[in-house]
């Protein structure tokens, strides 16, 4: 090697050190701590340990705690994975328009993803009780639905009049004219407000539903209903971010594509699946694994829920993880091959998702 | 000139090093300020001369996890606080000193016998209490008397305290008798009462009739209109629900009052024991408590037991009462003038110290043996919580939990 590449590659080791420092600390010295541990009886406050083989994954698969977050974190990882990619996707095709304002609908669902997931998971341990914001609101919806009711009859009674009539007079308006639409809307707004007024329909007595939540132990697919509300809570914090990359992503679509498409005679729909979601495998690939990983991975909200909701209910791997770590006499072996689990079934799991067809190259 | 401050300088690096520095470590918020002040004030004048200095420092946020992780690499501090509630798997663990070598046996008996027990494992003392608390009642006096009910007081039963909560809630539409939480911390209380203890002569938790007669009372609160659930109030605690006026009665110990300080400075409340159980006549406590206890590691062992013996001095206890910031664990110091004083805050000190007393009836320390408080606590929260929630019927709930905790206590 030359002196000067000598001095190059030190030169770009030293740039690197931090990183590799980091990295060999935080990632490599810890990863193998954890396989060491995870073959041992370890504990956080015990003098010494014994090697104990395989006996904490088998202990691991006999447990039912164990059991049930794995399968709460498969079950959620499924669900909310699915669940932001389509939401996200949809949210940045909305927000991909050429309207007057637009920057201001991004921003605004943008807020989610930058607020604290601690503020957040509080604010839902109150969105989300008996008395609290949802089921007060479902009651309120559901004490103005004949007002709600007789509000829509009317739009569809002046609006199929209008078309009827237009129709008649051989003007072929389509069902949902903006401009007739306008004029009913108005009219049912009139009409529904005279009816409240005469007392001809009136709204029910608020009543709120007794549903509880956070402390269901209840199932709804086969998963608890407080994980329900942890997959709602996940689902709205993440969208925003994934939102953000599909639009990145969308934006790189050249126009020329949509243009020869609507040519061809393509609706947007059409557009939409033949041009949009195959020029997005890269970055859906890239979407799906970050959603993955981090739904696998998912520990805060369910630490901050605390005893709002039943352990046993919204329990995950990495929380399992965290609870035999911190909690009595603290068994760093278990946890240390629970956590090993949680690190291979991501790793299988991403393994899959490229082997399953979404590759990274656009088509 | 050059020479003077060079010896000047290395004179008061020769001081500092034959200072010993004695770490201490415990809970972050208020403890900090409390602490700190104590030592400044009462413990490094008094070893001064000794050349010995201590130190606090505050963890902020998961205590037990904090220590726990300090003490697993050997970076934990020479004395540090340990709560009874999870004390037993640390002291059985060989990383606390036993204090005996350090102290005499008459040392020891100043302290509140209940107290000293509780930190006591094979007959060697892991730590000395620190302060301590129990569970006392207070009550709204506005509240009563809007609602026109009698004041609570010592002869209530559990009948009388319910019929008064009932006719508060009855009275004042907006106002809840008592916020019920789903927390042994609480429960347990009157569980003790009738007679239930949390283990057995074999050591197994056995949730038996008297633990069934509790376990009804408690939950039929909420059912019948003298209480309503903490969560469907949007607190976590019957203090904050106390504070916020969206309750008359809050069962908590003396750290109310720091909270009802800042919270609601106007509020006339008073403060009385817990009610009794009508069969047995009884009442039941918990003894909550933090001990110091010292680093079995620590390279400082001497120095530490001096600073010890300091932290919990007549004059530093002396000193945390008069500001009516924690109970002393003295037994001599019961007889404080402090606590004979008028006020609402010297009355809930008074009933809280009493709460350890004969008075208290059955009162246990804080504590589940060997296990881990949170683990073996969690099936009967559980339990309360689908009860009061509607979501399963008293003998379903009280079968679960047995299962559970057959599971958890071998």
């Amino acid at each position: 090697m030359l002196r000067s590449q000598r001095t190059e590659a030190l030169y770009a080791l030293l740039f690197l050190a931090p990183f590799l420092i980091h990295l060999g600390i935080f990632f490599v010295f810890a990863f193998v701590r954890t396989v060491g541990f995870s073959f041992t009886d370890a504990t956080l406050i015990g003098q010494s340990s014994r090697f104990v083989g395989f006996s904490n994954f088998v202990e691991l698969f006999r447990e039912p705690r164990f059991l049930a977050a794995l399968t709460h974190s498969i079950s959620f990882m499924l669900v909310v994975t699915t669940l932001q990619t389509l939401l996200a996707l949809a949210l940045a095709a909305v927000l991909n328009q050429r309207l007057r304002g637009i920057t201001f609908f991004r921003t605004v669902y943008y807020i989610p993803s930058v607020l604290s997931s601690a503020a957040v998971t509080v604010i839902a341990i109150w969105f989300f009780q008996k008395t609290g914001f949802l089921n007060t609101f479902i009651g309120y919806i559901g004490s103005v639905a004949p007002v709600l009711l007789a509000f829509g009859g009317l739009f569809v009674l002046a609006q199929a009049v209008q078309v009827g009539w237009e129709r008649w007079r051989g003007v072929p308006v389509p069902w949902l004219d903006p401009a007739l639409a306008t004029i009913s809307l108005v009219v049912a707004l009139a009409l529904t407000w005279g009816l409240v007024g005469l007392g001809v329909v009136r709204p029910l007595e608020a009543r709120p539903p007794e549903f509880t939540w956070l402390t269901n132990p209840d199932r709804f697919l086969g998963i608890p209903i407080p994980l329900w509300s942890i997959v709602i809570l996940n689902t709205f914090t993440t969208i925003p971010t994934l939102m953000l990359i599909f639009l990145a992503g969308l934006q790189d679509i050249p126009r020329s594509l949509y243009e020869a498409a609507s040519i061809d005679g393509a609706t947007p729909l059409q557009q939409f699946f033949s041009v949009t979601v195959p020029m997005l495998r890269p970055v859906t690939f890239l979407v799906i694994t970050l959603s993955l990983i981090g739904t696998l991975q998912m520990f805060d909200q369910v630490a901050l829920m605390g005893d709002a909701a039943p352990l046993d209910s919204i329990i995950v791997l990495a929380y399992y993880v965290y609870n035999n770590v911190f909690s009595g006499e603290g068994k760093v072996g278990l946890a240390s091959a629970a956590a090993l689990i949680l690190a291979g079934l991501t790793f299988a799991i991403v393994l899959l998702q490229r082997a399953l067809g979404i590759s990274e190259k656009a088509h | 000139m050059k020479k003077i401050l060079v010896t000047l300088a290395l004179a008061m690096l020769g001081l500092a090093s034959a200072q010993t520095v004695v770490k201490l470590q415990g809970f972050g918020g208020n403890d900090t300020a409390i602490i700190s002040s104590l030592v400044r004030e009462i413990v490094n004048p008094a070893l001064e001369k000794e050349g010995i200095r201590a130190e606090y420092q505050g963890i902020e946020g998961d205590y037990r996890a904090a220590l726990l992780n300090a003490l697993s690499a050997g970076t934990a501090a020479d004395l540090f606080y340990v709560d009874i509630f999870w004390s037993e798997p640390l002291f059985a663990s060989g990383r606390v000193e036993p204090l005996n070598k350090y102290f005499t046996p008459q040392e020891l008996a100043v302290f509140n016998r209940n107290l000293l027990n509780a930190f006591t494992l094979r007959g060697n003392v892991y730590g000395l209490p620190k302060d301590f608390n129990t569970l006392a009642v207070q009550f709204n006096k506005d509240l009563f008397d809007e609602a026109k009910v009698p004041y609570l007081n010592q002869t209530d039963t559990w009948e009388t305290f319910k019929d008064k909560l009932k006719r508060i809630q009855a009275a004042l539409k907006d106002v809840a008798g008592l916020c019920v939480v789903a927390d042994h911390a609480r429960f347990g209380a009157f569980a003790y009462a009738t007679g239930w203890r949390p283990f057995n002569a074999q050591g197994r938790t056995v949730l038996d009739a008297n633990f069934r007669r509790a376990f009804e009372w408690y939950t039929s609160l909420v059912k019948d209109g003298a209480g309503k659930y903490a969560q469907d109030l949007g607190e976590g605690w019957t203090g904050g629900c106390f504070g916020a006026e969206k309750a008359a009665v809050a069962i908590e110990g003396a750290w109310i009052g720091g909270f009802l300080r800042d919270k609601a400075p106007n509020m006339r409340y008073g403060t009385t024991l817990i009610p009794l159980d009508p069969v047995t006549k009884q009442r039941g406590n918990f003894i909550f408590t933090v001990s110091w206890s010292m680093n079995a590691a620590s390279k400082n062992k001497e120095a530490a037991a001096k600073v010890l013996r300091a932290l919990t001095s007549p004059e530093a206890q002396n000193w945390i009462l008069s500001r009516g910031l924690a109970l002393p664990s003295r037994s001599a110091l019961a007889n404080s003038p402090i606590f004979q004083r008028p006020g609402k805050e010297n009355e809930l000190n008074r009933v809280v110290f009493q709460g350890s007393t004969g008075v208290g009836g059955a009162v246990l320390p804080f504590k589940f043996g060997a296990l881990d408080g949170g683990n073996w606590m969690r099936p009967i929260n559980e339990a309360l919580q689908a009860v009061i929630t509607g979501k399963k019927s008293v003998d379903q709930a009280i079968a679960d939990a047995q299962a559970e905790l057959n599971r958890i206590v071998r």
